[in-house]
This record gives C-alpha cells, structure tokens and sequence, in this order.
C-alpha cells in the first residue's frame, strides 16, 4: 500500500470532521502471475469460460484479506504494536446493573483502561440516530437488552488481553441487582398495507398504498401492540381510511359463504444468527499529534459506518474529537446482511479515541459475535385466506405480523415492510390487508439478514398456499398458476413489477421437473420404515432498497489494459468479478485491475447531497436537482442480491462512455471512416470477438491498437459516473464532444488521454420521482424449488433425497457465481427449516454462552451434495439486465420442505425449525 | 511457560517462550502474523482455523487450533494456506479451488485446502477404489463448515483433482 499515492474521498461531516475512506489494499501483495488472478484474462466472453475470481489466489493462499486479518504492524506509518480491547456485555435485562467486579484481573492482567457509560457522558458523545440507544448501559439502569455493552477494556499487551478473556469467559463478574423486569420501549414501527383491487384487472384499484401513502396507527399509550381497528381514536384520517378498507375486507373472509374455503393459521419463525465466518473485528488509532483517527473496517455499509462514527464524535470534547477520520475498508469473510449497519464499529472508535496514540483492536470471539451480533427477526404470523372453491382463486388475504426486533431498532422498521409486502408473495391477490408491528423486546437486536421479512412471510405463505391445494382439493402447482401474478399485475402496493415476471414458466419446470413427476410413484415404493414426501413452493424476491447508489470508474491505458474501481463491497458475492465481465462488455477485454470497496476515487465528481432519499418530498428534490453536482445519496450499502444490479452499474456505464467517446472515434480513425459517413453512427452495431472490435466490411481492431489510439488523439481514457436507483434509475444528459449523451447515470467525470479527470456538468437531470417511495418494490426475481425428503419412522430423521431449484435473474454476469450463490441459499435454507434456532431472552445468545456445537448449522452431510439439481433460466432477451437473485434462491427451499414433511408424514408444522425431535415426537 | 520449537511451511521457527495456555491459533495469528489461518468459533466447530501435521512416519493430518495450545505443537511440523504453492506455483488443488469457484466470501478456504490436500496425501500413500471415493471426500470434508457455498464446488474441486490424476489417487481396475 502506497499511501502517498492514495487518492482520498474526502469531505466534512456535520461535526466539522473531516472524514475520508480508502481500501486497504493487501499487506502482503502475492507475486502470482496477473493472469492467476483474473477471470479468463486474455479470453474472450469470460462469464462462459470462466477461469476463476478477482480474489481467487489471495483467498487460496492466505493472504492478508480481511479487517481481521490486519494488525498495526501491517500498516505503513502506523506504530508497531497492537493493543487489544474487550468489549463486554450485559448476560441480563430484568436487573438493574450495578457494575463489574474485576477482582479475577490482578496484576498485569488489570485492563490499562476502562470505558464505561459514564465516560461517554463525560466527553459528550452522540448516538447516530440509526443505533439510538445507550452505547453502554449506565450503572444503576436496566440494560436495555441482552448483550448490551456495559464497559471497553482496553489491555496494552495481548497476552494480558488473552488471558483476561478466558477469566472473564462466563460474564458472572457483570453484576446485577434489584429486579426490574424488562425496560419497556415504543415499538420500532407499525404499518397498515391495504389494497382493494378494481372491478376488472384492467380498472384502478380502489385503494392502495401507491394511490393513498404508506400509513401507520396512531400509538396508544395503554397498549404493548397498536390498535388496528378503523374505530380508534388516536388514528389520522389517512389511517382510518386504509383501517376502513382493511376491516371490510377481514368482515368479508369472515362472512364468508361455503362455497369459499377460508383458513386463519398462524406461523412462527424463529431468531437466527448469520453465522458469517469471521466475527466481527476492527482495528483502530489516534493519533494526538495529528488528531487523525485511522480505522480498518470490515462491514457491508463502509459510507454509512464513517458517518456514523465522525457523527459519534461530532461535539466530542477536545481531545476526543479527532480531526478527520481516515476509514479504510477490508474485504468481509461473510456478511448476509449482517454486517449492514453494525454497531460494533462504533465501539471500535471508541477503544481507539480512549487509548491514543496506540493502535486498538476490537474482535468478537465467537461467543460474543452470538451475543451481540445482528440477528434474524423471529415474527409470529395470523394469516387468513378466502379461496374460491370453484376457480381455485384467491378472493383476499389477511395478515397480522408481530416482529421480535430486540433491543435497538436497527433495520427493523425497514424489515417488517419488506415482510409485509411479500405477504402474498407470487400471487395476484385482489383484496389484501396486512398489518405489521416491529416490537422492541430484550433480545439481541435483530436487524438485516439475506431474504429479511420475506423468507418468514413467504414461508407462511407458501405452506398455507399447500394446505389450501390439499383442501380444495387441487394440484399445488395448478392451484399456484391459477393464482400467479400477471407481468402486468399490480403488486399489494398497488404498482407493477418493472422487470420481467417468469413465474409461470418456473411453474411448468417445476411441474414437468421428475421429482413431481415421480412423486407418487416414490411414495409408494417406500421401504416399510420410511416415509416419503415431495413438496414444492415458489416464490419471489424484491432486490434493492429504493435508495441503491452506484459508483464506478474504469480506466484504459495506452496498451489496453482495462482498471475498474467500484464503492460496493466484496462479500463473497463475486461482484469483482462480475464488474469485470459487465465492463468487457463494452470495451472489449478482461480488466487487469479491478479494485472494490472503493470510495475514495470518485473525488472528481464532488457530488453533494443533503436530505433523505427516502422521506424527501418532490419539491425539495426538484429544487436539490439544480446543482449539477447534486445527488439524492452518495454511496449505499452492499448486499449480495444487488451486486450484480447495482454494484457493476455505474462502471458499465463508464464503460460506454469510453467506448463511445474513446474506442469508437479511434476505430473510425484507424478505419478513415470520416464523421459524416453514415458509418461513423453504427457504433450500436459493432461486436467484440477475440480481443478485436468488428464491424462487418471493415478490418477487425485490437483493443490495444484502439487503446494506443484513444490515448494518441487524447480521446476519451477513463470514465468515472455514479448512479442512483429509486425503483428505477436516474437519467441525465451530459455534453460530450459536441453530442447531448443520455444515459442512466446523474454524474460523469471524463479523463483524456493520459490527463485528469474532470467533471462534466449534467445539463438535465430525471431523478425518479418520490412518490416512488410508496412503492413496495418494482425489481423482483423468482425461484421455485422441488424436493422429496424421506423419513425415518423409527427415529425422526430426514434425508433430503432430491432437490432442483430453478430460478431466472436476467444476464447472470457470472454464471459459476450465481450457480455457487444459488447452491449456498439452498443448504441456508434446509439449516434455517430444519437445524438453526436461538432461543429468546436469558436462554438465548444474549447470556454469552453460545458458541457453534450448540447452534447447529447445516453441514456437506446435512445437504444432498450430488442431487441437487440447480437450473438458471438464459435471459429473456441477449440484453436483459441482471436481476439480483442471491436472496431469492434461498427462500422457497424453507416451505418446500415443510410441504414435503407434511406430504410424508400427514402433518403440517406452523413453526420452525423442524427438528428431528419434532418429527420423531409426531410419528410416536 | 513452554519453549516452542515448531516447524511451519519447511521453516524451522527458532524457539520461542509461549504461556502454556496460549492456543496455537493465536501463535499464529499474533505472535506470528500468519493470519492465513482463521479463526471461526474458538471450539472447534468450523474447522477454519484447522492446519496440516506432518508425522514423523510421513503420515499427515489436520488439527484444530483454536482450542489446542501452541506448546502441543513443540517438536512438530505444520503446513498452513501459506505454505501450498511453490516458487510462485500454486498446487493443484488450489487452482481447482480457483477453477471451480469452490468458495465465496473464502474464509473457510484455508480449512478446506488443508483438508482437502491431507485426503489427496492420504490416496496417494494408498489409493482407493473410485467406488468409495464420494463417500470418503464427504467424509473428509464433513467437520468443515461453509455458510457461503453449499459445499458442492469444494467436493468438485478434490474430485476433480483426483479424478484428473487418477493413476495416481485411485486403485486401476482390472479389465476383464
């Protein structure tokens, strides 16, 4: 790592902060060949023939990676050791807590120092609103839940650190008094999503949450739940008109007559931990002769974690208000959502600030990353269902969801939205009314967590949807295609999907599939001591938050080597990869360089932003967008599903530019194809084929021959641009070279030949409107899922026998990583159906005794490793975008087990996981 | 305290005093700065952390070693992630791993790799029937957890080494 040559993201925080991020590069850089570490360098079409990952040879020899991987001494400019803290936490939420007792730490093994609540008081800290919530639980409170921090030690050498982790291993010394029970908090959010469908499919909806705004009830002091009913007095007239047209609908399934089948059921889903590999950890120094705070993250969100920190010390009193804060970002072993909006990174300022001037790491152990690591929200589910016994249709769905969101609000307003508008998952339904409340409760916070919301509300669905087949009766699959949500449909939010809509043909593979096919001839053919079941669910996922932000900046150099910089983080997901693939697209070659977790390369853009994307009004963006440097949001947070969609966007964007403005003026020049020939327009017809530019009756070009030309006539080398998608992307016009270039991006900076990158001001701007922000979601993909269990009637044990997901996300940029991701979401499902559950409160992960051996988590023998049968559909068109897909294939894998099971064994299971204890207990 | 002699990759570390309660994954990690190895869930349960023991008798295995102390491992010889490829070279289970897109986030790897290189060792020393040898990959690499992947493209990966080596990994079968 060059430091002298980095280039920084830089601005200054409300707090007059200076704050500026960076990648940290490998410590020790591995001397392979380039072309061991780049995807089919050389070759052409890369995503078929792919030889391998960006990261592939530092992640197979162990290279410095990870934020945990880093110690001081790895990091140029930085003092040679590393100091260790502990960040403990409170084993209880019902008593007052009185404080530690660290008698067990004598001598060298006293902590050097100690941070507690009362120093954060004392220094004047702030709590971004996002984690609002004691940082530390002050002495003489209740904690406000389980695993809340209670104190930092900070030990200056690490075997005093080791040895006091192992003393303090069972958290009895974290003392308690007086009982108080749990401290009672509002609840974190609580939604109303009614629709009432027109008269035909072609007519307006009646009423909906697009036409009407989103709505919420009023709060009623007296109550822990809120009051749904039209007729309470505290609701506004916006609540009272959603609440009249969702009772009516409830009214109705109730009255309903016989020749409807009406079932009211109720599901509960269960608290899980992510279980990414490698706990959190962080490292950090301040320095006081500087003021310069350095850390080195490892999270999904690294814009969202800088602010949060610079806010934190934003009114700090000197000397705890560090001048500017230089954030650097690690690869993550793992997220899963998890890693979004963590917390723990706060803590890792923390240590650092209150021991200057030496270089601080925080690292969760196992047990503490059980303790206070995000989890999975459990939800308890009251579903009713009206079916018309004749058609098979659905006439109206009725839900109530009851989040356990733990202790801080986290992502849980955002979360139980989700889970709400997924509630009818597939299925064009023309009366819906679902309520959802996120509750705080004393368990760990629960936050976000691949398919958060919809892998609980779906998998109610889904087996309700099965019981409702086997009531009629009727086919499970017809019953699901009778029902399927037209391309056009409207969604509960009231909008149309704005992607392709496949569902019907997932169904007919599923149908056709020979687990389906051979179902009954399985199950008859049963040893005597087996039970055999086949199920099937199908199901979709929404991808992108609504405020999904996209940075990308591609160079080309005289001899055609392609560099890419993207801000979105690596986890696993590949998305380096696929920034390679997207990008060879448009200029033709396999980058040799590509670099994420980027957001310091971007500075030519100086974008600016203020306000929330999410809650701004069409007005106060109207008036925003007339600074051309103006953007709704900056940079987001990574998941897995968007990297694809979101991630490689804007450097494919910058990828046209160059060849529009670069590669395609050069080829006109080699070839003497003079700008007015009615040939100098067909770039929309060229084709790359082996490294060459092609256009039919004209000479094939190297793209090193392009590349010495674009840098010779000082064309157009490098492009840098930024998106932003609110359900769908943001347009601009950009004045280049004499042309009004359109594209979906709001900002584009432009280097030539070998100069600087400098800004070109958009000269209109189309951000999408705000009203989007009522709509649920308009990018979803689907997945459906078939499997045949067999099990044991002696012992309750299940076997999954066969298993064939099939599923469509658009162009898969990287067919081997979208297959890998679709294989990991399918084992993700059968631990999370069948193995993984953390009990709530003092049995649960929040007491510190948790560790893996106790929390089950599938492993290779718990998955039919060679049958599982994984099929990708090709695009709908050559160009159809990438759709995320790495949430999706995840979720119908948990129901379409919980409908085998019941084809089995005769019974439904309404809570998960089942175990095989459960399955013995109801074959007994 | 215990004085540690201990061989790692082929490099004989000169002794060095560690408490007797040190775990050999934090003498990797802190006293030695080989971070290769991870560290999962301190119980033995991941198998992320685990390395190669090089026997006297040329026999090899792997070993935990977030809960197994540094002075357990005074007198031997270990292999770590860092230590598979040669001059530059990567072995061929590593490539395979790259080929295969064997894992995701790549936490896990170094477990794998070590597993996976031990089970190869291991057929070499005595070859195997290919018959059996899905049941003995499964096996091999059961203890290993993944929570990216769904195992499949780690088991193609060693098979695929075996398979593409296989005089050398697998019994031949007799014709006729």
């Amino acid at each position: 790592m060059d430091t002298s040559r980095r280039e920084f993201m830089k601005w200054v925080s409300a707090g007059g902060i200076t704050l500026s991020l960076s990648r940290l590069a490998m410590a020790e850089p591995i001397a392979f060949p380039e072309r061991a570490t780049l995807p089919g360098h050389g070759k052409w079409n890369p995503a078929v023939g792919a030889a391998g990952r960006v990261d592939g040879v530092a992640k197979v020899t162990g290279s410095k990676l990870y934020a945990s991987d880093f110690r001081a001494s790895d990091l140029p400019g930085w003092p040679a050791r590393t100091s260790h803290a502990l960040l403990v936490r409170a084993p209880d939420a019902t008593h007052v807590y009185l404080g530690m007792d660290l008698a067990r730490l004598s001598g060298a093994l006293r902590p050097t120092v100690i941070v507690t609540a009362a120093d954060l008081a004392e220094i004047n800290t702030r709590v971004p609103a996002f984690y609002e919530g004691d940082l530390f639980c002050p002495v003489g409170r209740t904690p406000l839940y389980l695993g809340q921090p209670v104190a930092l030690l900070i030990f200056e050498q690490f075997d005093a650190y080791d040895r006091a982790r192992l003393l303090l291993r069972d958290g009895t010394f974290v003392q308690f008094g007086e009982e108080t029970g749990a401290v009672e908090m509002p609840n974190y959010a609580a939604f109303r999503f009614t629709r009432v469908a027109g008269a035909t499919p072609d007519a307006a909806d009646a009423y909906s949450p697009i036409l009407a705004g989103w709505v919420s009830p009023g709060r009623v002091q007296s109550t822990a739940l809120p009051v749904w009913s039209s007729l309470a007095q505290r609701s506004d007239a916006s609540y009272k008109e959603a609440a009249v047209h969702g009772d009516r609908i409830r009214a109705e399934i109730t009255a309903s007559e016989a020749s409807d089948l009406v079932l009211n059921r109720t599901f509960d889903t269960q608290s899980v931990d992510p279980m990414f590999l490698e706990p959190e950890c962080g490292l950090g120094w301040y320095s006081r002769q500087t003021k310069a705070l350095e850390l080195v993250l490892g999270v999904q969100s690294p814009y969202e974690a800088a602010e949060a920190v610079a806010y934190l010390f934003g009114e700090a009193k000197a000397p705890f208000k560090p001048g500017n804060i230089n954030a650097q970002f690690a690869y993550v072993g793992g997220g899963f959502g998890g890693r979004d909006h963590t917390p723990f990174v706060l803590y890792v300022a923390l240590a650092s600030m209150f021991f200057p001037d030496r270089p601080v790491r925080l690292a969760h152990d196992r047990y503490q990353q059980f303790q206070g690591g995000i989890k999975r929200h459990a939800i308890n589910m009251k579903s009713r269902i009206s079916v018309d016994r004749a058609t098979g249709k659905i006439k109206a769905f009725a839900a109530d969801h009851v989040l356990d969101g733990g202790g801080l609000a986290n992502f849980s307003p955002n979360v139980a939205t989700v889970a709400a508008t997924a509630a009818i998952g597939i299925y064009d339904v023309p009366k819906v009314d679902v309520t959802t409340v996120a509750t705080h409760t004393r368990g760990v916070t629960a936050g976000s967590m691949r398919g958060y919301g919809t892998l609980q509300t779906m998998t109610a669905l889904e087996v309700l949807i099965d019981e409702v087949a086997t009531a009629l009766p009727l086919d499970p699959i017809d019953l699901r295609r009778r029902n399927a949500l037209k391309p056009d449909g409207r969604t509960m939010t009231g909008n149309p999907y704005a992607v392709s809509v496949r569902t019907t043909e997932i169904l007919d593979k599923l149908e056709t599939h020979p687990i389906w096919q051979q179902r009954a001839v399985e199950k008859a053919s049963a040893p005597n001591d087996v039970l055999v079941g086949t199920g099937v669910a199908c199901v979709t996922k929404d991808y992108g938050t609504g405020g999904d932000c996209s940075n990308g900046r591609v160079e080309l150099s005289p001899d055609g080597r392609i560099a890419i910089y993207c801000d979105h983080v690596e986890m696993g997901n590949g998305i380096g990869t696929a920034l390679a693939n997207r990008v060879a697209v448009h200029l033709g070659g396999i980058a040799d360089e590509v670099s994420v977790s980027r957001v310091d390369v971007f500075d030519a853009l100086e974008l600016v932003t203020s306000g929330d994307s999410y809650t701004m009004d069409q007005k106060t963006q109207d008036k925003a967008e007339k600074n051309p440097r103006w953007v709704p949001a900056i940079s987001s947070a990574t998941s897995a599903s968007i990297g694809a969609h979101v991630g490689t966007h804007a450097a494919a964007e910058a990828a046209r530019v160059i060849f529009r403005f670069g590669l395609w003026p050069a080829a006109l020049a080699l070839w003497g194809v003079a700008p007015r020939d009615p040939r100098a327009r067909d770039w929309d017809k060229v084709q790359w084929a082996d490294g060459q530019l092609t256009v039919p009756g004209l000479p094939p070009l190297p793209l090193a021959t392009l590349a010495a030309t674009v840098h010779a006539r000082n064309l157009v080398s490098g492009a840098m641009a930024h998106g932003f998608s609110r359900w769908a992307w943001s347009r601009a016009r950009f004045p280049i070279d004499g042309e009004q270039y359109s594209a979906e991006i709001d900002g584009l900076a432009v280097r030539r030949g070998a100069g600087k990158f400098r800004r070109i001001n958009r000269v209109s701007v189309l951000f999408p409107p705000t009203s989007n922000n009522r709509i649920g979601t308009v990018y979803t993909s689907m997945c459906g899922t078939a499997v045949r269990v067999e099990i044991e009637k002696a012992t309750g044990a299940l076997r999954i026998a066969k298993a064939y997901s099939v599923f469509e996300c658009g162009q898969a940029l990287v067919p081997e990583v979208v297959l890998g991701q679709a294989q990991g979401g399918f084992a993700m499902g059968v631990s999370y159906a069948l193995l993984e559950t953390l009990p709530p409160f003092e049995d649960g992960p929040g007491n510190g005794q948790w560790n893996l051996g106790q929390y089950l988590v599938a492993r290779g023998s718990d998955l039919p490793l060679r049958d599982i049968e994984i099929e990708i559909l090709p695009p709908l068109t050559p160009d159809e975008a990438p759709k995320g897909m790495a949430e999706v294939v995840m979720i119908p894998v948990v129901p379409a087990l919980l409908n085998a099971i019941h084809d089995a064994i005769g019974h439904r299971f309404s809570a998960l996981p089942v175990t095989q204890v459960m399955l013995k207990g109801v074959l007994a | 305290m215990t004085t540690l002699s201990i061989t790692i990759n082929g490099h004989a570390h000169a002794p060095t005093e560690v408490r007797d309660d040190l775990s050999m994954n934090d003498f990797l990690r802190e006293y030695l700065g080989m971070t290769g190895t991870k560290f999962g869930c301190g119980a033995a349960q991941c198998l992320s952390c685990a390395v190669i023991v090089d026997e006297p008798d040329g026999t090899s295995h792997t070993s935990p070693t977030c809960v197994v102390s540094a002075a357990s491992f005074h007198g031997k010889a270990i292999r770590t992630v860092e230590g598979h490829a040669r001059n530059g070279e990567l072995s061929p289970l590593q490539k395979a791993f790259i080929a295969h897109f064997s894992f995701q986030c790549g936490y896990c790897t170094a477990g794998f790799l070590n597993e996976g290189q031990v089970l190869l060792e291991r057929l070499a020393r005595a070859p195997v029937p290919r018959a059996g040898l899905e049941e003995l990959i499964a096996e091999a690499l059961d203890g290993h957890l993944c929570r990216c992947t769904g195992y499949i493209k780690y088991h193609e990966a060693v098979r695929d080494v075996i398979l593409t080596d296989a005089t050398r990994y697998l019994i031949q079968e007799q014709r006729g």
